[in-house]
């Protein structure tokens, strides 16, 4: 496992479809509506703490999650979505 | 404390005239309203709120409520509001473990033990319930609330609604069948309770297909049926909503709520995502941010009766908030469509705030505009005042909230910031803090931002002053007093609260290196100080400090005098308002001074007056200190018993505090055991403690020390043993050099009155008469007479030796006679039982008698053999009869009429 305090890359599944206005919410992740009816949302955290912030606000929300990953590599077209507004 | 915000978060939640009768539920709430604790865990929107609250009212329990938020994850806020909202269902139920709670720095356990010992003899049932708990759940506060569930009496009831399930021991509780749950599955609204929302409340006149794809596509979420009714509300083509939702397999919510935001006029939707920033709402502070006069009102009104997720946060319609996940669906739409705007109206929430005196919600609203400029201001304004009233929980929080780029130049912020730093006791870092400081004062003036300039001129004296503080909590004596003094050279003219409090550290440092004559100057500047200031109950608590000493010193005169003005000065101030806290314990202090004059009755009297005052008007240690005052009244009366019985009372309520223990209770109670005649128990004291006649001497231990050498005496007079003789002559020659070195003029008279009886015991006359007679020749001109008193066996006919030895034995003969009275019994410190209306029974006396124990209501009625439920009635009964809302004072009461002795010997 990955220590406390090192960024991470993290993909998020959520079971129904988020709009694409929710990103800001998420503090700029990005929001991939996927074939099955899920959503993943994908970015880069800053650390532990910022994760379970991430996952209190889906909480509140009451999104059904799915599964949480850390991935290792960022995904090309993450980075690339991750620049538009 | 907030006490307007306080007050609307104990509110119990007002319901909303629709809700549905959750007939479903009614098996499992039974259960619940059995079960000591129940669990209500769903995600937002699943009205758990508004099941409890109608679940409570039909159970017709008392309820403590609180609707706890964020901040109260600190357990300085989170004890408070619930003591209070504890306190507000049983009068009088919680008030010494507020004072414990809010005014020292005992442990959690400490506090809730008195809780649960308190609610254990409750005669009654009540429910505290925490709403939104996942708040509040921080480690603090989960260790607290593991200890209450432990502890938990069988007359409270928890409830606690979350969003996430509590880091509580569940599974224990499970597994005991101490838990009732409430999960997402219980409140989901089924087919029939939907068709019920829709139809039989909102009229709506769905078909049976309708409802049930509504309920299948919510799965019973309330909040989305809930903005599933507000769209369909006003709409003909039902069918056609019911397609389109059906088939979309959006996030329920935010297609629900964008369908309710698509249908509202322009007007309502731009005053909807404006206000959506604000955590709560009320007319003028909308207005604020919508810029609109007299619009926001109307608005507002409006909202609240087409029920569109508007939450009334007090009585008046003064305050509202958005429900939670509306809120966040307006945020996040306010964020996509005009991101720009959000900056700007935090911004104007902030200054309103501001304008308002909320800086708390000020600095929130600048930090959340990108601020941070603005919040540093905003909290360097508000330091002084916060540290006034004692807010250092806010500062602490603060602390870390705020950017450290905005403190590298402003040296008054970064240093109030180490205040609440330190008075939080997060000394960690604190003296890196302190050095940053330092290193900007060294920057050109020009560069440095500070709101105030006489702030910025107490900033070095503070930067020692803080220093001081770490040395004091080190244990470096020699640091503190230093860096104390360097903080009293430095400070500016004026800054009366730096140079009160410097020297209030240096005291303190003075005192535990036994060097009394400089800590008590230190204390008296301190004291001189503080009044200025506005810290009343601080000088109260020093001049109980200044005048402990002045004993110390053998001015008994001097004590007397500070308590008398330190009392003049809380009456002053009390006016016809409540009592300053502190008041009662300069009535304790004033019963010992008279007792030392040898006046019972007076001494007697201060302590009844004092316990009247009732628990709010002591600080933490006034209970216990009471306790020690009565046992000395008691003892002098020769009612061993019941000295000894107030004096493990006073250990049960020992609270400590800064200053050193120099009179600690267990060496009373070994005094008591001596002058009893109980050698062996005295004895047994020192062992246990590992007190010696070969201990280095020091002044923190005197007091012990000399315990030591009166129970060596009386071991002596006891047996005959030489050997105990010899070490106490021994040790009390060599006090009396320590004491004379430190210029102890009460030790001086004690130590000479003792070694006139070691010298009488050893048949050395003339020693023993030079001794008595300088100890006379100290003890006159204040009126010292306990001591001459108290003390043992020979100290009668050394007396009517030195009388015919004097040129005026005016003194010595007054000592004779008062010495003979009281042989005779007297009962100073007793009020007449005929005083009680109607008096206890005998049950109720043996109660009474365990009230005053460690156990808990079930042990109680244990020892007793009899139901909790007697336990109750009896203790309702005592407290009425007795006049008093709770345990202690019940207790003490009852010492004051002298009941539990005189129980005790049938």
């Amino acid at each position: 496992m990955n220590t406390a305090h090192e960024p991470e890359w993290f993909e998020i599944r959520l079971q129904q479809h988020l709009d694409q206005r929710w990103a800001s919410w998420f503090d700029g992740m990005t929001i991939e509506p996927q074939a099955d009816g899920s959503t993943l949302l994908r970015g880069h955290v800053a650390d532990q703490a910022a994760l379970h912030g991430l996952l209190a606000r889906l909480r509140d929300l009451g999104l059904p999650l799915v599964s949480v990953a850390a991935v290792p590599v960022p995904p090309p077209q993450a980075i690339k979505k991750g620049n538009q507004p | 404390m907030d006490t307007a915000l306080l007050a609307t978060k104990l509110l119990r939640p007002r319901l909303r005239p629709d809700v549905v009768p959750r007939t479903r539920l009614a098996e499992v709430l039974d259960r619940a309203t059995q079960s000591p604790v129940t669990l209500v865990s769903a995600p937002a929107g699943f009205g758990k709120t508004t099941v409890v609250e109608t679940w409570l009212r039909g159970i017709h329990r008392p309820v403590a409520w609180v609707s706890l938020d964020g901040s109260d994850r600190d357990l300085s806020r989170f004890l408070p509001y619930a003591l209070t909202a504890l306190e507000q269902v049983v009068p009088g139920s919680m008030s010494a473990a507020l004072t414990l709670a809010t005014s020292s720095r005992e442990p959690v356990e400490t506090v809730l033990t008195g809780v649960v010992n308190e609610l254990s003899v409750y005669d009654g049932e009540l429910t505290l319930a925490l709403d939104d708990y996942h708040l509040a759940d921080s480690p603090d506060v989960a260790r607290a609330m593991t200890f209450l569930v432990d502890h938990l009496p069988p007359q409270l009831h928890l409830v606690l609604t979350t969003r996430a399930d509590p880091a509580l021991p569940l599974s224990r509780l499970r597994a005991r069948g101490e838990l009732a749950e409430i999960r997402a599955a219980d409140l989901r609204f089924d087919t029939d309770e939907v068709a019920a929302y829709l139809n039989d409340l909102h009229d709506l006149g769905l078909p049976a297909h309708a409802v049930s794809a509504l309920e299948t596509r919510t799965e019973g979420w309330v909040a989305a049926l809930q903005l599933a009714m507000l769209s369909l509300r006003e709409r003909g083509d039902v069918s056609q909503f019911i397609d389109r939702f059906t088939g979309d397999d959006r996030f329920v919510v935010d297609y629900l709520a964008d369908e309710v935001l698509g249908r509202q006029p322009d007007d309502v939707r731009r005053f909807l995502l404006d206000t959506s920033v604000l955590e709560r709402l009320s007319a003028p502070l909308c207005e604020a941010l919508i810029g609109e006069p007299g619009r926001a009102h109307t608005m507002l009104e409006r909202l609240d009766r087409e029920n569109l997720f508007l939450v009334r946060l007090d009585e008046h319609r003064r305050w509202y908030r958005y429900h939670h996940l509306f809120a966040d669906v307006l945020r996040a739409h306010l964020h996509r469509e005009r991101p720009s705007d959000v900056a700007e109206l935090h911004r104007r929430a902030s200054r309103w705030f501001a304008e308002s005196g909320a800086v708390e919600d000020a600095v929130r609203h600048a930090l959340a505009a990108g601020d941070s400029a603005q919040a540093a201001d905003l909290v360097e304004r508000a330091l002084p005042d916060l540290q006034r009233t004692r807010r250092e929980d806010v500062i602490r929080r603060w602390a870390d909230a705020l950017p450290g780029e905005v403190l590298g130049n402003r040296p008054v912020l970064a240093l109030g910031l180490v205040g609440g730093l330190m008075a939080s006791n997060d000394l960690a870092g604190v003296e890196d803090r302190l050095r940053q400081v330092e290193q900007m004062l060294a920057r050109p003036e020009a560069e440095l931002v500070v709101v105030d300039p006489a702030e910025r001129r107490s900033v070095p004296a503070r930067v020692e002053l803080y220093r001081a503080g770490l040395a004091v909590a080190a244990g470096d004596s020699a640091a503190a007093i230093s860096s104390a003094g360097r903080a009293i050279a430095t400070a500016p003219p004026g800054d009366d609260l730096t140079v009160a409090s410097a020297s209030g550290l240096a005291g303190l440092a003075f005192w535990a290196t036994g060097d009394i004559l400089a800590a008590h100057e230190s204390y008296v500047v301190c004291a001189r100080g503080l009044e200025p200031a506005g810290y009343l109950t601080d000088v109260l608590g020093c001049s109980l400090t200044i005048a402990d000493m002045e004993l110390a010193l053998g001015r008994l005169l001097d004590a007397d005098r500070t308590l008398r003005g330190a009392l003049d000065l809380a009456r002053r101030h009390s006016g016809s308002g409540p009592t300053l806290r502190g008041t009662a314990d300069m009535l304790v202090a004033l019963s010992r001074t008279a007792w030392h004059r040898g006046d019972l009755p007076a001494a007697a009297r201060l302590l009844r007056e004092a316990e009247g005052l009732g628990e709010s008007a002591g600080l933490p240690q006034n209970p216990y200190r009471w306790r020690v005052a009565m046992a000395r009244l008691r003892a002098a009366e020769r009612d061993w018993r019941a000295a000894l019985e107030l004096l493990d009372d006073a250990e049960r309520v020992y609270v400590g505090d800064f200053a050193p223990p120099v009179h600690p209770i267990h060496a009373t109670r070994a005094r008591v055991l001596a002058t009893s005649g109980d050698v062996a128990g005295a004895r047994a004291w020192a062992r246990e403690h590992g007190i010696g006649t070969s201990d280095e001497l020091s002044y923190l231990h005197e007091y012990e020390h000399v315990t030591l050498a009166r129970v060596l005496l009386a071991e002596h007079h006891a047996t005959g043993a030489g050997r105990s003789l010899h070490e106490a002559a021994a040790l009390l020659d060599r006090l009396l050099v320590a004491a004379r070195a430190g210029a102890r003029g009460g030790a001086l008279i004690e130590l000479e009155a003792l070694r006139a009886l070691a010298h009488h015991a050893a048949g050395a006359e003339k020693l023993a008469l030079d001794a008595l007679g300088h100890a006379v020749d100290l003890a006159e001109p204040q009126g010292w007479v306990r001591l001459f008193l108290d003390s043992g066996p020979g100290m009668g006919e050394l007396l009517g030796a030195l009388a015919s030895r004097r040129s005026d034995p005016s003194f010595v003969q007054h000592l004779l006679a008062r010495r003979a009275g009281d042989l005779l019994p007297a009962r100073a410190a007793t009020e007449s039982v005929a005083a009680l209306p109607d008096p206890l029974s005998d049950r109720e006396l043996d109660v009474l008698r365990l009230l005053g124990s460690d156990l808990a209501g079930p042990a109680i009625a244990r020892e007793l053999f009899v139901s909790l439920n007697t336990v109750r009635t009896h203790t309702r009964h005592i407290y009425t009869k007795l006049g008093v809302t709770n345990r202690r004072a019940a207790v003490s009461r009852a010492h004051q009429l002298g009941l539990l002795t005189r129980g005790a010997g049938r």
